[in-house]
C-alpha cells in the first residue's frame, strides 16, 4: 500500500514530476554521454599509441632505454624474434634497429629517431603503413628508401622521391652518412611522432650502423590486447636477462590517463547528481508542505513515523528512478549514432593530433559503468528524501489536520 | 455501562508564557460505552481542542485522560499512534480522505496498518461501505465523490479498526442539509444497532438535537451537560 500511495502521489502533479524526471534523465544523459565521449577519446589515444608506436609489448636489452646505445642490442635477437613469431598468442612480431641521427635536406636539418624495420613484419605490429598519404610504404626491389612523416616533410620541405641524408654515429663511434630517397610520406594521428620518426629498411640500417644482424627492439602485438600485462610478466619470467615491458610500463602517462578516466568520470557524474539532488529536494519539499493535512490525517488514523518516513523516501526514490531508464535510453541512442558516424572535431585537429587523437571521435559507452551510475542515482534520491521526510515527521497531527 | 473516556481536570493552555489562552479549562467528564454525545458551543469554545486531547492528537497542559482505563497523557508518541490505531476512530470536518486512494483503499488502509489479513480486510471493507450505502462507489477516488459521500467513507474508515469510540469534529460542517441528515442517520443507526460510541462536536442546531447527551462548552469550560 505504501508503494501504491507513493507511486500515485508522484502523478498528482504531473507537470512537476515530469520536470524532475526529465531533469534526472537529462543529467544522466549529460554525464553518461560525456563519459562515452571521453571514453572514446581515451580509447583512441591508447589505440594510437599502441598501434602506431608502442605495440602491446616491447623487448629490449635492460640498458637500452637509458641511452639507446647501439651496443645494447638484444642478445641473440634474431633467434628470439623467430621464436616469438611462431607463437600463436601474437598477432604480429617485428624486430627493429633503433638509433638517433640527423636528417638533412637541401632546405633544413632535424634530429630524428631512425627505425630500421622489416616492412612486411612491421605491418603486423604497426599501422604506420595505413597512414601513407603520398607514395608507398617502401617499394619492392628498390634500395635506400626512407618513409617520413608529413610534419617532418613540411619542416624540411621534402617532396616524394626527393633525396635526404641521414647522419649517424655507427657502432664504432664514427660519424657516417647515407643518402635515401623518400618512398612515402605518412600522417598519423600523432603529430609529434610524425615529426620525429623515420623508417628505413633494417638491412640498410645495419649496413649504415655496422650492426650486422643485431636488433634493439622486438615489438609484439597481441591478439587479445587486454592480456598485455599478463603476457609481459610471462615473457619476463621466461627471459630474465631481458627487459620486457607492456605498453602501460612503456607509457605510464597513458596508462594513468586510462585508469584515472573512470574516477574522473565518477566525480563529474557525482557533481551532476549533487546539482540534481537540490532540485529533487525542492520538489519533494513542496510536495510535503502541500500535503500537511494529509500527513496529519495519516498520523491521526494510526500511521506511525517509520511508515511516513518510508513513504516519502519511496516517493522520492521512485520519482528519481523513473528518470534513469529514460536517461539510459537517450544515452544509448545518442552513443550508438555517434559511434557509427563519429563526432567531427576537425576544427580542433591541430591540437588533437598532438595527443594522438583523430578528427573523428567515436564515443563508446562502458556498460560496466551503468550499474554504479544507477546505484549513485538511487543513493542521490535516498539522500534527497531525508530532509523532506524529516520535515514531515515534525508535523503534529492536531495542527496539521487543520492546515488547508 | 463502563466509561470509555474519562478526563480529570483537563486543561490546555496556548501561549502559557506570553498571553495564556485557556482552550480547555479544568474539564472533568466521563463518557460511557454506547453514548451518542454532542459537544456544542460557539466557535473558539474549545470543542476541537477537547476532541484532539481525548483522541491523543494533542498533549494537555494539565490533567489526565483515561481511555478504557488507560492513561494516555503519559504515553510516548509512538505508542500513542498505535493506541489510536487500535482504539480510536476519527472523522474530521472534510477533505480527510487520502486523495490518491479509492474509497475501498481508504477504508482498507487502517486495517492494513493493523496488519489484518487480505481476506479479512476485503470482507470488512465491503461490509462497511455497504453499511454506509457506498458499495457501488468502492473504486471511486475522493475527487469523484460528493462531500457527503466522502464523509460516509470517513465514517466507514473510522469503523474499520473496530475502535472503542469515534471522535467526529464537526462532521457535517461542510455538508448540505440532506447530506448532513443522511450522515447523522448512519451514525445514529451504528450507535443504536452496533453500540458504537460517538462523540461529535457541532454548532449546528439540527445536529445538536440528535445528540442523546449534549455537553456545552464556553471558553473551555463545561457549562452544561444534559442527557435526553
Amino acid at each position: 500500500m505504501l508503494f501504491k500511495i507513493a507511486w500515485r502521489n508522484i502523478w498528482r502533479n504531473k507537470t512537476r514530476s515530469i520536470v524532475v524526471i526529465a531533469a534526472v534523465a537529462a543529467g544522466l544523459f549529460a554525464g553518461m554521454f560525456m563519459m562515452a565521449f571521453f571514453g572514446g577519446v581515451v580509447k583512441q589515444e591508447v589505440e594510437t599509441a599502441v598501434q602506431t608506436q608502442l605495440a602491446h609489448i616491447q623487448i629490449h636489452h635492460p640498458l637500452f632505454p637509458e641511452d639507446k646505445g647501439l651496443d645494447y642490442a638484444i642478445p641473440n635477437g634474431m633467434e628470439l624474434l623467430q621464436q616469438l613469431q611462431t607463437n600463436p598468442v601474437y598477432k604480429g612480431v617485428s624486430g627493429r634497429v633503433i638509433t638517433t641521427g640527423m636528417i638533412s635536406s637541401a632546405a633544413d636539418a632535424a634530429g630524428v629517431e631512425i627505425q630500421g624495420i622489416d616492412p612486411e613484419t612491421e605491418q603486423s605490429v604497426s599501422n604506420v603503413f595505413s597512414f601513407i598519404k603520398e607514395g608507398a610504404y617502401f617499394t619492392a626491389g628498390k634500395k635506400n628508401e626512407i618513409v617520413v612523416g608529413q610534419k617532418l616533410a613540411d619542416k624540411l620541405r621534402l617532396i616524394l622521391h626527393g633525396k635526404v641524408v641521414l647522419t649517424v654515429l655507427d657502432r664504432d663511434g664514427n660519424l657516417t652518412a647515407g643518402s635515401f630517397r623518400i618512398a612515402g610520406i605518412f600522417r598519423s594521428n600523432y603529430s609529434t611522432f610524425d615529426a620525429t620518426t623515420v623508417f628505413i629498411r633494417r638491412e640498410e640500417s645495419a649496413a649504415l650502423l655496422h650492426t650486422g644482424d643485431q636488433i634493439h627492439e622486438i615489438a609484439l602485438l597481441l591478439k587479445n590486447g587486454d592480456q598485455s600485462d599478463q603476457q609481459a610478466r610471462q615473457l619476463a619470467k621466461q627471459y630474465p636477462g631481458l627487459l620486457v615491458q607492456s605498453w602501460k610500463a612503456l607509457s605510464p602517462e597513458m596508462a594513468m590517463l586510462s585508469s584515472m578516466f573512470d574516477q574522473i568520470m565518477y566525480i563529474i557524474i557525482g557533481i551532476i547528481l549533487l546539482a540534481l539532488m537540490f532540485g529533487i529536494i525542492n520538489t519533494m519539499l513542496m510536495a510535503v508542505l502541500e500535503r500537511q493535512r494529509e500527513f496529519g490525517v495519516m498520523m491521526a488514523i494510526g500511521m506511525n513515523k517509520v511508515r511516513i518516513f518510508l513513504m516519502i523516501v519511496l516517493e522520492t526514490v521512485l520519482l528519481t528512478c523513473a528518470g534513469i531508464p529514460l536517461g539510459i535510453l537517450f544515452t544509448i541512442t545518442a552513443v550508438e549514432y555517434s559511434h557509427r558516424y563519429g563526432i567531427d572535431l576537425s576544427g580542433f585537429s591541430k591540437g588533437l593530433s598532438q595527443y594522438g587523437i583523430g578528427n573523428l571521435i567515436y564515443p563508446e559507452l562502458q556498460t560496466n559503468m551503468l550499474l554504479p551510475i544507477i546505484a549513485m542515482t538511487a543513493i542521490t534520491a535516498l539522500l534527497a528524501s531525508l530532509y523532506p521526510a524529516k520535515i514531515a515527521l515534525k508535523y503534529k497531527p492536531a495542527t496539521a489536520i487543520h492546515k488547508m | 455501562m463502563s466509561n470509555v473516556i474519562e478526563t480529570i481536570h483537563l486543561t490546555k493552555v496556548y501561549n502559557p508564557e506570553t498571553i495564556p489562552v485557556y482552550a480547555v479549562n479544568d474539564v472533568s467528564l466521563q463518557i460511557a460505552e454506547g453514548e451518542f454525545t454532542a459537544l456544542v458551543g460557539p466557535s473558539g469554545s474549545g470543542k476541537t481542542t477537547l476532541l484532539n486531547l481525548i483522541g491523543g492528537l494533542d498533549n494537555p497542559t494539565e490533567g489526565t485522560i483515561r481511555v478504557s482505563g488507560v492513561d494516555i497523557t503519559t504515553m510516548p508518541e509512538n505508542k500513542l499512534i498505535d493506541f489510536r490505531l487500535q482504539h480510536i476512530g476519527f472523522v474530521f470536518q472534510s477533505y480527510n480522505l487520502i486523495p490518491v486512494l479509492t474509497a475501498a483503499e481508504n477504508v482498507e488502509l487502517v486495517m492494513l496498518l493493523q496488519q489484518k489479513t487480505k481476506k479479512e480486510r476485503e470482507l470488512r471493507t465491503k461490509e462497511l461501505l455497504e453499511e454506509v450505502g457506498l458499495a457501488d462507489k468502492m473504486h471511486c477516488r475522493p475527487s469523484e465523490l460528493s462531500g457527503g459521500q466522502q464523509q460516509r467513507v470517513a465514517v466507514a474508515r473510522a469503523l474499520a479498526s473496530k475502535p472503542r469510540f469515534i471522535l467526529a469534529d464537526e462532521p457535517t460542517a461542510n455538508l448540505d442539509s440532506k447530506s448532513a441528515e443522511n450522515l447523522l442517520e448512519i451514525m445514529e443507526r451504528l450507535n443504536k444497532e452496533e453500540q458504537v460510541t460517538f462523540i461529535f462536536s457541532t454548532h449546528d442546531p439540527r445536529v445538536i438535537e440528535k445528540g442523546k447527551r449534549v455537553i456545552t462548552l464556553v471558553d473551555g469550560k463545561i457549562v452544561s451537560d444534559t442527557q435526553s
